[in-house]
């Protein structure tokens, strides 16, 4: 029996998802140990083990297991909380504040009292090294090797644990760089090296300053957590092949990983979109939103065939210049803190009562109203099957913190003032969902929602009203979504050079281009050799990042690679106007204004072999058998909404073909689903919940109600 | 009157707040001159058939508060003559424009056969016609030698082009940049007024007036309790103006009287000194801006920006006075008097806001170089974003953020990217850092200041220089010092050093001139003996200040052994 298991570490939980042939999916959570979560995702696994039927033992469930992808947020909080490593910065000088100015930003135009982002690189351990290339990669100022000695030496006696390399136009020439980094290797081998144009050899100082320090400030930190966890897994009886998963959605091999942590500083909610995929084309459509709502945070992505990429983003206020997901995030969670502002009106996070305190329900101290003490005095959550009944739910302390904090101040009772904090929760999150569609020119009633997090399904028929979107889908493993899209992400290495240079024929070197393209595809196949991907699951997918001359930002679009072979130079121009026209609306092909290259990308790609969906068995009975009661709840239809009872289902009991009319609440172990009065659910063959307004039967065209003979939970 | 529903007002609040990002970022993505889509200087805002203020999203807020008063005077101005499908545009100083160079948008929103709503984009124009190409002319004297004035005119009427007018306006506009930059402004009004609509769909006409005159209200309270907080009383204060680009040693006040009684709140400049010759005047709406935003500043940043907000706040600003220029004065300039009004307000409120006021920020000094870059032959314009931030003052309790620039943009004007400038100007970077000792000391010490230094490119390039900041220092408060001056200077080839006036335009500078350019730091704010000692430290170990000022002006008794990281020694 083989096995391939999804761990998705996260702030708060733990999350496994265990992919067994013939068999539907095993899915596991467990509270995070932040100080080694290895321990955690050890004592996880034993727990799996134990779960099985017949139990086995955790030396018997590794040696079952081919493939693990993890997913892990150690560098995320090392960034979060400011504790990386000691890192030093040699850079050109006259320009080692460049990383601490951030180029003059205050993101709080009235606020004076915020302050600078903290530079992960304190000014002390930013050392100018007098060298100097111009912008065309000529030496200006030679680099002498004495001068990188003294203050890697400087370095030693700092106590620094990681170096960062940047010099300036290192993108055009690296020879300095190179050349740095020797002398590093050389007499302070002990040290973590990041040299920026190892890691991102393109334009733009700033960006690659930042994101090669963020490198060096985190790498030792996963480094460590990387070599603890593979040796504790191997020892436990592990054999099979263990992937990270990255920001941008593909996963890497630990080798990689340990030199480019800053691959996976977003890595977080990166697994969604891939998974929310999938369950897109189980209803027969190839693009999705998806949203996933935790504890702390709201994310929102837009998938159309494939997740939606970005080349830079921030963390902490730092940026961060690699290839992402588009991932909008928001501070909208269960632990989302409700207030009445300085001027009388409600508002929901972004703080959060996280996981300690917690919800003021929780009764472990938290004092203040969140949203989840409103959905348990909306009678959303059943006090005593919160988790399955391992949490007991407080409702008069629930009551208590809306009653100090809301109702007084709003003039309001106390399910009038949970109303409203679950109204506002809802605005903000259709709001995050808005800010993937609407304002990319997407319009997210076109695509169905794939609906993920423990607290997503409550709001999920809220944000479709919102947004009138007719319908979304509650996948079976909803609230443990990431760990199980980590198993269907592909090998992914994402490869950048710049190259500045006029778009028209006479001046492109096309040689330079070619050479570039070509060290860029020895790279990528190399490393695709080491993962031990075969040949013909091996792919690569150039983009070009240009603009009109004397515009600021570049737009990327794809070219075939045989373009650039052929010399084919006005088809690249026409996919440029092209994207230009679909992103901006508009493009200047007429006016025939002139085009520049910025960067050339290559992604490389090992297509993960991908398990089908696997069908559950339909439990005996029909729908009725699912019904566990009657339950008063408020419903927010009309512009006032009111309390009602309505029916609860057990989310366990229902199979494929079960409807389910709303208003009505569908609860599972994991997470509880509430159906307002305009949406009815179906279950499907994979125990997808498919919610959809009343009488739009016409989006249900694809819907697999059947269980497929000799195909259950087969290989795709 | 609909009844008022406490949740809904927060659900419109947050719909308002997000159809004004949206116009903005509509706005950032189409437009193509640099001043636009790269350092953000433009608005977007939604406001009331009549004009009031819904929302509106400062990117540069000097630019912001000048929407509304022009929203209102077109609607005085068309009167019954307002259609769907109108599009309006306007930039007329004498009509609560801000400055010539900012031209807006209005759009009227019509909900079946009703006027209910505007929306409104305003950005900064690569060209406005006038004398002098981009419109700084330091020499101007009218509006006319700066600007083709556009009073409110209607570009679009019922849906159909007015070709006429529109060519009218832009055979009178250099670049065609900018003709691409207003149609991308009209499609973020468009933008708007859709969402608009569908949020008048969803809960009607009835529901979105009541509730829009709850959320003034509200806003209004809010404002009212802030303005409540501080000590009723009159207090005055006042900042200076040094040149006015024409006569040498010239020097100008502005006095404000700000009056605090029943939970309102007025700033009076009765007394400010008179218009100058120059280009070195306000326009009603740019000095107003600069008020608010330095006010806005003291309160809580939370309160929401629409129409309560302004209810207790009175701006008087006598015309003919520096900050109120009479007509047809030329103005190009007015928008850079915000600091040191920013000055008089801070001194004025000082005394009874103590942790609310920051000391004195560095003051713009800005350059623009132009000329033909020798690699590609082409004419390059660079805008020095780069060089020209300062630090702010610092406030009680808190340093002042170092590098953030002027006080009317508050750190949302970038610099360029080092490796980006270097493609699109010929000049050679050489230096970019925090200046040592830059910042004024104090318990809390200001912002720091920069250096900058480079290497011009290109033969006879033309150097403009417009700003301030090189007379006087930002202040200090309750014993904090002030901070350093602002200085641009020029190390021509030859050997000599051209220190440009701070109003100026330099010509034929050789290729190989070093540009030299401090932007000082903020003033610091308490005695700097009380700092604490571990703040002290962590400044002189990150060499941004020095053992000399450690000693000196910190008393710092026992620095200890401060390792010198090689290359950084003085």
């Amino acid at each position: 029996m083989s096995f391939r298991l999804g761990i998705d570490v996260g702030g708060t939980f733990t999350d496994f998802h265990l992919q067994r042939v013939g068999r539907p999916p095993l899915l596991h959570k467990i509270l995070t140990t932040p100080s080694d979560p290895s321990e955690g995702v050890i004592a996880g696994l034993a727990e799996i083990a134990a779960r099985l039927e017949p139990a086995c033992s955790l030396s018997e469930l590794l040696a079952s297991v081919e493939l693990i992808v993890h997913g892990t947020t150690v560098t995320t909080n090392a960034v979060l909380t400011g504790q990386g490593a000691r890192t030093a910065l040699l850079t050109t000088h006259g320009f080692r504040d460049a990383l601490e100015m951030r180029r003059g930003l205050r993101e709080e135009r009235y606020n004076n009292r915020s302050t600078n982002a903290p530079p992960v690189i304190p000014r002390c351990l930013r050392l100018p090294i007098d060298e100097r290339v111009d912008a065309q990669g000529q030496v200006v100022r030679s680099l002498r090797e004495e001068q990188v000695s003294r203050a890697v030496a400087f370095c030693r006696d700092q106590g620094v644990e990681a170096l960062a390399i940047c010099f300036l136009n290192a993108f055009a020439n690296p020879q300095h760089e190179r050349a740095a980094g020797e002398v590093v290797r050389r007499e302070f081998p002990e040290a973590y090296l990041t040299v920026s144009t190892e890691l991102l050899p393109s334009i733009r100082f700033f960006n690659r300053v930042s994101t090669t320090a963020l490198n060096a400030f985190v790498g030792p930190k996963l480094k460590g957590y990387l070599d603890g966890l593979s040796r504790r897994l191997y020892e436990a009886g592990f054999e099979g092949l263990l992937l990270i998963m990255q920001s941008n959605g593909g996963v890497v091999s630990p080798r990689v990983a340990r030199e480019k942590g800053a691959l996976t500083l977003l890595s977080g909610p990166a697994a969604g979109p891939i998974a929310g995929l999938q369950y897109a084309r189980s209803v027969g459509r190839s693009s999705c939103t998806v949203v996933d709502m935790g504890g702390t945070s709201f994310d929102a992505s837009l998938v159309l065939d494939s997740p939606m990429l970005i080349n830079e983003g921030d963390i902490n206020r730092l940026r961060i210049a690699l290839p992402m997901l588009g991932i909008h995030t928001i501070g909208a969670g269960g632990g989302s803190i409700a207030h009445v502002d300085a001027g009388g009106l409600l508002r929901v996070g972004p703080q959060s009562a996280g996981a300690e305190p917690g919800p003021a329900c929780y009764g472990r101290g938290g004092r203040l109203p969140t949203s989840t003490d409103a959905n348990l005095i909306l009678g959303y959550l059943d006090p005593d099957f919160f988790a399955g009944g391992r949490l007991r739910l407080d409702v008069a302390a629930a009551r208590q913190a809306l009653e100090e904090n809301l109702t007084r101040q709003l003039g309001l009772d106390v399910e009038q003032a949970a109303a409203g904090v679950y109204r506002v929760i809802g605005t903000e999150m259709a709001q995050g969902v808005r800010e993937v569609t609407l304002e990319r020119g997407f319009d997210p009633r076109e695509f169905p929602m794939v609906v993920a997090g423990g607290a997503g399904p409550l709001h999920a028929c809220l944000i479709a009203s919102e947004l009138e979107i007719p319908w979304f889908l509650v996948p079976r493993s909803s609230s443990v979504l990431c760990a199980a899209g980590m198993l269907m992400s592909d090998l992914k290495h994402d490869h950048v050079k710049s190259l500045v240079m006029p778009w028209d024929e006479e001046r492109i070197d096309w040689q330079r281009l070619e050479e570039l393209l070509g060290e860029m595809l020895a790279e990528g196949e190399a490393l695709l050799e080491q993962e031990r991907v075969p040949a013909d699951r091996r792919s690569h997918v150039l983009t070009l990042d240009c603009r009109y001359v004397r515009q600021y930002h570049e737009v990327s679009f794809e070219v075939p690679i045989e373009t650039l072979g052929q010399r084919d130079a006005r088809s690249v121009a026409r996919a440029f106007h092209r994207e230009h026209n679909r992103l901006y609306g508009y493009s200047n092909e007429e006016q025939a204004t002139g085009i520049e290259l910025i960067n050339l990308r290559l992604t490389s790609i090992g297509r993960a072999e991908r398990a089908g969906l696997p069908c559950e068995k339909s439990p005996p009975g029909g729908v009725d058998a699912a019904l566990k009661g009657r339950r008063r709840v408020y419903l927010p239809d009309g512009q006032a909404g009111c309390f009602s009872e309505i029916a609860v289902y057990d989310g366990h009991r229902l199979g494929a073909g079960h409807r389910i009319s709303g208003p009505a609440l569908v609860e599972r172990v994991d997470t509880t689903l509430f159906l307002t009065t305009p949406f009815d659910a179906l279950c499907d063959r994979h125990g997808t919940l498919v919610i959809h307004l009343k009488g739009r039967d016409d989006l249900l065209r694809d819907v697999s109600l059947q269980e497929l003979a000799g195909q259950a939970g087969g290989l795709a | 009157m609909s009844a008022i529903d406490p949740i809904l007002l927060s659900v419109y609040a947050r719909c308002f707040k997000a159809i004004t990002d949206e116009m903005s970022l509509s706005v950032a993505k189409t437009t193509r001159s640099p001043i636009l889509c790269e350092a953000k200087d433009f608005v977007t805002g939604l406001y009331d058939a009549q004009g009031n203020m819904l929302e509106q999203t400062e990117h540069l807020p000097i630019l912001a508060f000048s929407l509304a008063p022009v929203c209102r005077h077109i609607v005085d101005y068309f009167g019954e003559e307002i259609y769907p499908g109108d599009v309006i545009f306007h930039n007329d100083v004498f009509s609560f424009g801000n400055q010539n160079n900012d031209v807006a948008v209005y759009t009227p929103v019509f909900f079946g056969d009703d006027l209910v709503a505007w929306t409104a984009v305003k950005g900064h124009q690569a060209d406005i016609g006038g004398a002098v190409a981009g419109g700084y002319n330091p020499n101007a004297v009218e509006v006319w030698q700066e600007a083709l004035r556009i009073p409110p005119v209607k570009v679009y009427e019922r849906g159909k082009l007015r070709k006429d007018v529109w060519d009218l306006i832009f055979s009178n506009i250099r670049f065609d940049i900018v003709e691409h930059d207003m149609r991308a402004q009209m499609g973020a009004g468009r933008v708007g007024e859709r969402r608009m609509l569908a949020l008048l769909e969803k809960y009607g006409r009835a529901s979105f007036e009541a509730h829009k005159e709850a959320l003034f209200q509200a806003t209004c309270r809010a404002m009212e309790a802030e303005i409540a907080a501080i000590p009723p009383g009159v207090y005055r204060g006042e900042g200076s103006v040094y040149y006015d680009g024409r006569t040498p040693g010239s020097k100008f006040t502005i006095r404000v009287t700000v009056e605090v009684r029943d939970r309102r709140i007025r700033f009076d400049y009765s007394g400010t000194d008179p218009q100058t010759e120059g280009f070195v005047n306000g326009t009603y709406a740019s000095s107003a801006s600069a008020t608010l935003l330095t006010f806005l500043q003291m309160v809580n940043p939370k309160i929401p920006h629409n129409e309560g907000m302004l209810r207790p706040i009175e701006i008087v600003i006598p015309e003919g006075t520096i900050l109120n220029a009479a007509y047809p004065r030329a103005t190009t300039f007015g928008n850079h008097l915000c600091p040191p009004n920013a000055d008089a307000i801070m001194k004025a409120l000082a005394p009874v806001l103590p942790d609310r006021v920051t000391a004195g920020w560095n003051h713009l000094l800005c350059s623009l170089t132009t000329g033909i870059d020798p690699r590609t032959r082409d004419r390059y314009v660079d805008i020095g974003f780069m060089g020209l931030k300062g630090g702010s003052g610092a406030m009680q309790g808190i340093d002042g953020y170092d590098h953030i620039g002027m006080i009317d943009a508050s750190g949302g004007v970038l610099d360029q990217d080092y490796e980006m400038f270097e493609q699109q100007t010929p000049h050679r970077l050489i230096q970019h850092e925090y200046l040592c000792d830059s910042a004024g000391a104090g318990q809390w010490r200001g912002g720091l200041g920069v250096e900058t230094v480079m290497e011009i490119g290109s033969d006879d390039t033309q150097v403009v220089v417009f700003g301030d900041g090189d007379f006087e220092p930002p202040f200090g408060l309750e014993g904090g010092h002030p901070g350093v001056l602002n200085l641009i200077s020029l190390d021509y080839p030859d050997g000599t050093t051209v220190v440009p006036r701070n109003k100026s335009l330099t010509t034929g500078v050789p290729r190989g001139t070093l540009y030299k350019q401090v932007a000082g730091g903020g003033g610091g704010y308490g005695d700097p003996l009380q700092r604490d000692r571990a703040r002290v430290r962590e400044d002189l170990r990150n060499g941004v200040i020095s053992l000399e000022a450690a000693r000196g002006v910190y008393g710092l008794e026992d620095p200890g052994s401060i390792p010198v990281p090689p290359g950084t020694e003085c």
